[in-house]
């Protein structure tokens, strides 16, 4: 998933540590929610989603209907602002590749949008589903059930998906360390001639 | 929740996701005047809040006309002199010193005492500068114009497209798809008054 260059969202971005968006960005962003509320019911439906989604992004149809069933999580037909807020968190951690830290900061929010059914348990049919969003690999998914279904019943409750979150941002954090640790080395050298 | 972010945002504002850092980002569309604006305690004559459809056009005229009174002033600041670019700080500065300026045919009359040149500069200070407050006010609460004019483009454009799936869907005479049109045409009106503000 990509944003628009130039578009509105792409000029917005995430606080790195609690992947929100700052006051003021939230403040440009309901006036934008607004603007696009154009039957003055403080929502947004399918079709005026539609439209702004596949402005925005190069999400294709089905994907948008997707997103769209994973918010309207009342089943009204229309998304609020606050469904809108989150959509706009999840794209924007996408395109800044703050998936692991997002997903960290805010697991009880995205557990409960890839439980779908309400089940309080996710399978691997609900992370499949939301590969696009949430860019979670295969061979995580692999590890995430191998390492975390301490339940053993092939599907996550809140707690080993918590765990998973866990995991993955240490992994994330020691990955991102490696690679500040390999380009610092170059410049050692070059200190030492 | 937003105070430390805003704090961290101070840090992570230099850039955007993993080695990003564009020179056409965000703060290009962030003006700095609304940052540095400090709690005003003082009651201050009402701004209008803007409806639906005057909007920017009276932000605008209110820039026009501040503008306009400016170009009557000390002429060395009018070449440099943008009020969104310019901080309380700045404006602190530039009116003292106008100020000063002004006291000079004041000092020379020798019946006036100093409690009332004092007074008097005070009051041309705050009778200049009660504009001043009442614009950043509502500069404070507003969007900066590049932004506003960024987000009503866009939502005409992802408008103007939703009106089409209307009709298709239905119908051209459905309650809903006249309200969008309606609302279309207003928000296109609203542009086109503030285009015509900017150009003047």
């Amino acid at each position: 998933m990509k944003l628009k260059q130039g578009s509105f969202l792409w000029y917005l971005y995430l606080d790195k540590l609690y992947c929100l968006l700052s006051v003021r960005n939230v403040k440009a962003l309901v006036e934008y929610f607004h603007l696009l509320d154009v039957h003055r019911k403080k929502t947004l439906n399918d079709v005026l989603f539609y439209h702004f989604l596949h402005h925005v992004t190069d999400l294709k149809r089905n994907q948008i209907t997707i997103v769209f069933n994973m918010l309207d999580w009342n089943a009204v037909g229309e998304i609020g602002f606050d469904q809108f807020y989150m959509l706009v968190c999840i794209l924007l951690a996408q395109e800044n590749h703050l998936e692991e830290q997002f997903i960290f900061r805010h697991s009880r929010p995205v557990f409960e949008l890839l439980d779908l059914d309400g089940e309080l348990k996710i399978g691997p049919s609900n992370f499949h589903m939301y590969n696009f969003l949430f860019k979670i690999k295969k061979q995580q998914l692999r590890d995430l059930y191998h390492d975390f279904d301490i339940t053993g019943d092939c599907r996550l409750n809140y707690k080993e998906f918590k765990l998973f979150t866990i995991f993955s941002m240490n992994k994330y954090q020691e990955s991102q360390k490696a690679v500040k640790e390999e380009k610092a080395v170059p410049e050692k050298k070059c200190h030492k001639l | 929740m937003e105070e430390k972010p805003f704090k961290a945002l101070a840090k992570s504002s230099g850039h955007r996701g993993s080695g990003k850092s564009s020179p056409h980002d965000t703060r290009n569309l962030w003006t700095t005047a609304t940052q540095s604006q400090p709690k005003l305690n003082v009651p201050l004559p009402t701004v209008r809040e803007d409806s639906e459809l005057e909007g920017s056009s009276v932000g605008g005229k209110t820039r026009w006309s501040y503008n306009q009174g400016r170009e009557s002033d000390d002429g060395e600041d009018k070449d440099s002199f943008k009020p969104e670019e310019l901080d309380e700080h700045a404006l602190m500065e530039l009116e003292m010193r106008r100020g000063s300026s002004l006291g000079g045919p004041l000092e020379e009359d020798d019946s006036k005492t100093d409690d009332e040149k004092s007074s008097s500069v005070s009051s041309l200070n705050i009778s200049k500068h009660t504009p001043h407050r009442a614009y950043w006010v509502e500069q404070q609460s507003r969007l900066p114009l590049p932004l506003t004019e960024l987000m009503e483009n866009e939502a005409l454009e992802i408008l103007t497209k939703a009106l089409r799936s209307y009709r298709s869907e239905i119908g051209r005479d459905h309650f809903l798809t006249k309200q969008l049109q309606r609302y279309i045409e207003g928000l296109k009106r609203r542009r086109n008054k503030r285009l015509q503000v900017m150009v003047i």
